[in-house]
């Protein structure tokens, strides 16, 4: 029987083009907050989970500075990778650790730098997050590329249209100009995304997340050391769901959903004993506008293929039916890899207090969702959180 | 200085890493034959010869029945369309690659799928389900590539 696993203490730096500062200390701004959120300090904890992707920085093995520099050396240490989901994965692993009752308070730290290289050789590792050999040698298929597969797709069999498209990226900006810690704090209009330059089509700029770093930080315990500081009402983790699908994106029967997210979702719904209808509030991974458009679907907030229609009837805006990153999304408030996983859990954490002032959603069931999806959905992660 | 004028508005001090150049030597023992066989315009799949599995991209090893014994057999050369991009990006490697790129997934009549890219048309010109031809290419930089002609 697996322990209940409580968040006390979350952090987020600011995202955004962060060349005032190493990862390090970048990572430090966000375990100060978590570290001042719980109350406690680096001795009470045990265990210290790193999620980076780190193929874009000059350090390597990016975990060891950044334990060190936030104080943690000497606890144990892991550093997990699972492609932009390694934030997710870097919380699974210490929650794990905490529901198994081998530690008692671990701290999940996600951190990337992706804006110390130039966008060539970025937009070159990114699509090396699928399969390199069978795909990028060959075709130079950038990530892009990868979710405008399924842009094309989507669009062919159930008519979804750019306009459907780009008005995600308007409601992710407009949170986005609300929330201090995002990377593009401005809104944008509907023709501002139907006219910016092509990326990879059919995605547009504006239809893409930007290239950011960050970092996030979150404090787990067991309902042991809970009741021991004395914590009333802390947010718990509810269920995890995990899934991943082919490395070649070949060997997929369709392009119009996530197979992860779907298997993901199905695992932490039944992990929680909760049904998508009970979600009020939810993070989902919207890398390219399409991916949150095929969240929706995927996650069981609207039938497949209607996707479009619920951003277009304004159903994920605040006081819709199920509104979704409300902080701006990956799409706004960006993307450093390895710390937004981490970075839905701190939103979410924080809109599960009431914490969310402007952007606070109004909950009942007090039910949140976090997706995290790493590559094409090649790995899924779906948090379901609970106060 | 190409690296800074990349980066936005860098207005803080920063230091130059030393280089670091990763180029890798990518054993093609064991599918030898495919990358053969481009040169040849073929494009081979395997076989599992225990248990029948086919694998696209080829693979030496099956991961259905766990037997290593493979056979050959050359995809159908036509097929239908099933998704495609047009790509504006420039990631390295790439720079002398004419953008945009048009990339395809394209659906054989082997019920196998591949990618590849499509020149000599305009990609505004092209739908999902076009039937198109497959052949390969030496690349001018001197990589082989699956190229797709409506």
């Amino acid at each position: 029987m697996s322990r209940k696993v409580a968040i006390i203490g979350v952090g987020n730096s600011k995202f955004g083009v962060r060349d005032d500062a190493l990862l390090q200390e970048i990572a430090f701004e966000a375990v100060k907050e978590a570290l001042e959120d719980a109350g406690i300090t680096q001795k009470e904890i045990e265990l210290s989970v790193v999620g980076s992707v780190g193929t874009r920085m000059y350090e390597a093995l990016p975990a060891v500075p950044v334990n060190e520099y936030a104080g943690f050396s000497g606890v144990g240490l892991i550093r997990v990778e699972a492609a932009c989901a390694s934030g997710s994965a870097a919380l699974f692993t210490a929650y794990n650790a905490i529901a198994s009752g081998y530690v008692d308070i671990a701290i999940a730290i996600g951190a990337e730098k992706m804006c110390e290289i130039d966008t060539s050789t970025s937009t070159a590792v990114g699509g090396r997050g699928g399969n390199y050999l069978w795909e990028f040698h060959m075709f130079g298929t950038s990530f892009a590329c990868y979710y405008a597969f399924y842009a094309t797709a989507h669009m062919n069999k159930f008519g979804t249209t750019e306009e459907q498209l780009a008005m995600v990226a308007v409601k992710n900006h407009k949170y986005a100009s609300m929330n201090p810690k995002a990377h593009l704090q401005r809104e944008i209009k509907l023709e501002d995304v139907l006219k910016s330059r092509i990326i990879c089509w059919p995605l547009k700029l504006y239809d893409c997340c930007p290239i950011s770093d960050g970092a996030a930080a979150a404090i787990l315990a067991s309902e042991d050391k809970v009741k021991e500081f004395k914590i009333e009402d802390p947010v718990w983790i509810a269920g995890i769901g995990y899934a991943s699908d082919t490395s070649n994106i070949v060997r997929r029967p369709d392009y119009v959903g996530l197979s992860a997210t779907v298997k993901a979702a199905n695992i932490a719904y039944k992990k929680a004993g909760i049904e998508p209808k009970d979600v009020e509030v939810a993070e989902v991974h919207d890398c390219f506008t399409i991916a949150e458009i095929m969240a929706y679907e995927d996650l069981g907030f609207c039938k497949k293929g209607e996707g479009g229609k619920l951003i277009e009837e304004g159903q994920t805006y605040i006081g819709g039916r199920m509104p979704v990153n409300v902080d701006g999304g990956l799409k706004a408030k960006g993307h450093p890899l390895g710390a937004t996983g981490v970075s839905m859990v701190y939103e979410l954490t924080r809109q599960l207090r009431n914490e969310g002032k402007n952007r606070q959603v109004p909950l009942k069931k007090y039910i949140a969702l976090a997706h995290n999806i790493g590559g094409t959905g090649h790995y899924g992660y779906v948090t379901i959180l609970r106060r | 200085m190409k690296i800074m004028s990349d980066a936005k508005k860098i207005e803080n001090p920063t230091i130059m890493s030393r280089k670091l150049l990763f180029l890798h030597k990518i054993p093609i023992l064991k599918t030898r034959k495919f990358w053969d066989g481009l040169k040849e315009g073929k494009i081979y799949a395997t076989r599992c010869r225990k248990c029948g599995q086919s694998y696209y991209p080829p693979q030496a090893d099956c991961f259905k029945c766990l037997a290593s014994d493979m056979e050959y057999f050359e995809i159908a050369n036509e097929g239908e369309i099933v998704t495609f991009v047009a790509s504006y990006l420039v990631p390295q490697g790439f720079e002398n690659y004419q953008i945009p790129y048009i990339i395809a997934i394209v659906k054989t009549s082997n019920e196998l799928k591949l990618m590849g890219f499509i020149e000599g048309i305009d990609y505004k010109n092209i739908k999902v389900g076009m039937k198109v031809k497959i052949t390969t290419k030496i690349q001018p930089d001197g990589f082989p590539a699956i190229v797709f002609i409506p």
